[in-house]
């Protein structure tokens, strides 16, 4: 089988699991409180971030602290318990498929899921900032290009953490174990930003991104910047790593 | 295995309230055995207890000279963490308990044997306490640890004869016993979701939808800050005592109604399956 039909299947797997709705709910619910507080943008005088920036910033933050790292535990989840489920995960490995090319299939699902996330956020967005600009008077829409690059960054920097959370959920069995092992890395990831070696942690790069932009977007704000030289080559082998271990145990305790 | 079982089987009819209850965390204990979920919150316990621990060491600086009890400054720091790392224990523990029933009509089976469908409900809410106890009491130990480390020369965490050590000792009793009044709606909430869902994934999904909430409601507003998610992240030490009041009250009713409502759940599930 081919790998795009088999991205397919996969995707029909999960069409009525209601994860869309889950996801679509977490970003609802992301935007109203910066909506109600909408004012609170316009007293940013202190940090020197203009008003429609600190609106796009906040929220952005908020999600990629805990919600977007959480959620994608919620997908790991599902993608591989709807498998464990009246073991469907035999028969699919009794088919003619490799297992590494099922196990990358159903990776991709998940980065599908995370983009599909990141979207959705920022259409919220964008009716968010539109629903404030009438309310306040006060034009709180940034340009589609400077939006595209932020969360191009925000989606391409989680993608070491759902290496990580993937690998979690193939290899440890017990489902408590890479849920609570995943939700409860997500916790540290504000104490690790703060540190130097943040770049070693993958749960922490997406919100240090974003905080390292609100801190480009404050003039009075001093957050510590993105540096490239060891961040991109230790997240590199860490996604990479991850995802071999990942490859090699799929399918291992069902093929005992 | 099988006998043990078969034999309390025949107990269960005849045992009055009190009895059945025990049964029932007796079975659930038994259920959980295998699923990992004591090392989960044993773990997640250490976990949790490490946060002031690990703080205290890297920064000490920043909380020794500041104002109030050891124990205030020790919660104030911390607790917003540990409480996290709590509820998120909670949220996965209630969906592995019924994803365990869920899993292979396991709920429909226990519906067929001679107990009340609630027992199972408070039969895994019982559990959860006790792990709740369990974790809270690692915290408290953690926290005591601190005021002793740190803050033992200091007003407040110093003395541990006598008096001062008394006082000390009512206080982290008072601090931990509130945050365990207070976490309970949370875990009947999280029990309701996790038995109203049949996937894992939604019931973690709406769980880790609604802690998200509770990390975005804004703490200014009481009425919001009643929500169960929410009620966690409270901190006792330095709290008005007409504020403890409240939120105690409200947590007992909160659980009181999340508890009858349990009870429809459960009566709409049967009309329907």
């Amino acid at each position: 089988m081919n790998f795009l039909p088999l991205l397919g299947v996969e995707f029909q797997k999960i069409r009525r699991s209601g994860i869309f709705i889950i996801l679509f709910a977490s970003t609802v619910i992301l935007w109203i409180p910066s909506i109600v507080n909408s004012e609170s943008n316009f007293y940013m005088q202190a940090e020197g971030v203009s008003p429609e920036h600190n609106f796009f910033i906040q929220g952005f933050m908020a999600m990629s602290w805990f919600m977007f790292p959480a959620s994608m535990v919620v997908g790991t989840v599902l993608v591989s318990q709807t498998e464990r489920m009246n073991k469907g995960i035999l028969k699919m490995l009794a088919l003619p498929v490799g297992t590494v090319r099922l196990c990358l299939a159903k990776f991709v699902v998940l980065l599908v899921l995370s983009a599909a996330q990141v979207l959705m956020m920022t259409g919220m967005y964008y009716i968010g900032a539109a629903i404030c600009s009438v309310t306040r008077d006060y034009d709180f829409i940034l340009p589609p290009l400077f939006v595209m690059g932020k969360i191009s960054i925000l989606f391409l920097s989680a993608i070491p953490m759902l290496s990580f959370f993937w690998m979690l959920s193939v290899c440890i069995q017990t489902p408590i174990f890479s849920i609570g092992i995943g939700l409860a890395s997500i916790v540290p990831s504000v104490l690790v930003i703060n540190t130097k070696i943040w770049f070693a942690y993958p749960m922490s790069y997406s919100f240090f991104v974003i905080v390292a932009e609100y801190g480009k977007l404050a003039t009075n704000l001093d957050t510590a910047q993105v540096e490239f030289v060891p961040w991109i080559p230790v997240a590199v082998v860490i996604s990479m790593t991850c995802l071999c271990v990942s490859c090699l145990c799929f399918g291992r305790a069902e093929r005992r | 295995m099988m006998r043990t079982f078969s034999g309390r089987r025949s107990v269960l009819p005849k045992c009055n309230g009190v009895l059945s209850g025990c049964n029932g965390i007796l079975l659930e204990g038994r259920k959980i055995k295998r699923t990992g979920f004591f090392p989960a919150f044993f773990g997640g316990g250490i976990l949790a207890a490490a946060v002031p621990i690990v703080n205290m060491a890297v920064r000490s600086e920043m909380y020794l000279g500041l104002q109030g009890t050891a124990i205030q400054i020790l919660m104030d720091a911390n607790w917003q963490m540990m409480a996290m790392l709590n509820v998120l224990l909670v949220v996965s523990g209630a969906c592995l308990l019924y994803h365990v029933e869920h899993a292979d009509g396991g709920l429909q089976k226990m519906r067929s044997l001679p107990i009340r469908e609630g027992s199972v409900f408070f039969g895994k809410v019982a559990v959860m306490m006790l792990m709740c106890v369990l974790v809270l009491a690692m915290e408290a130990a953690s926290v005591s640890f601190c005021s002793w480390h740190w803050f033992k020369g200091q007003a407040g965490g110093g003395q541990w004869r006598g008096e001062g050590g008394n006082m000390f000792a009512i206080e982290l009793c008072k601090s931990f016993g509130y945050a365990f009044l207070l976490i309970l709606p949370c875990v009947v909430l999280s029990f309701l979701i996790a038995e109203a869902c049949k996937n894992m994934w939604v019931s973690l999904g709406i769980g880790v939808v609604c802690v998200f909430t509770a990390t975005m409601l804004p703490t200014s507003s009481f009425v919001l800050s009643l929500f169960p998610f929410a009620m966690p992240f409270q901190v006792f030490a330095g709290m008005e005592a007409a504020w403890v009041t409240r939120f105690a009250c409200a947590a007992v009713v909160e659980i009181v109604v999340l508890g009858g409502v349990e009870r429809l759940v459960v009566r709409g599930k049967g009309a329907f399956e």
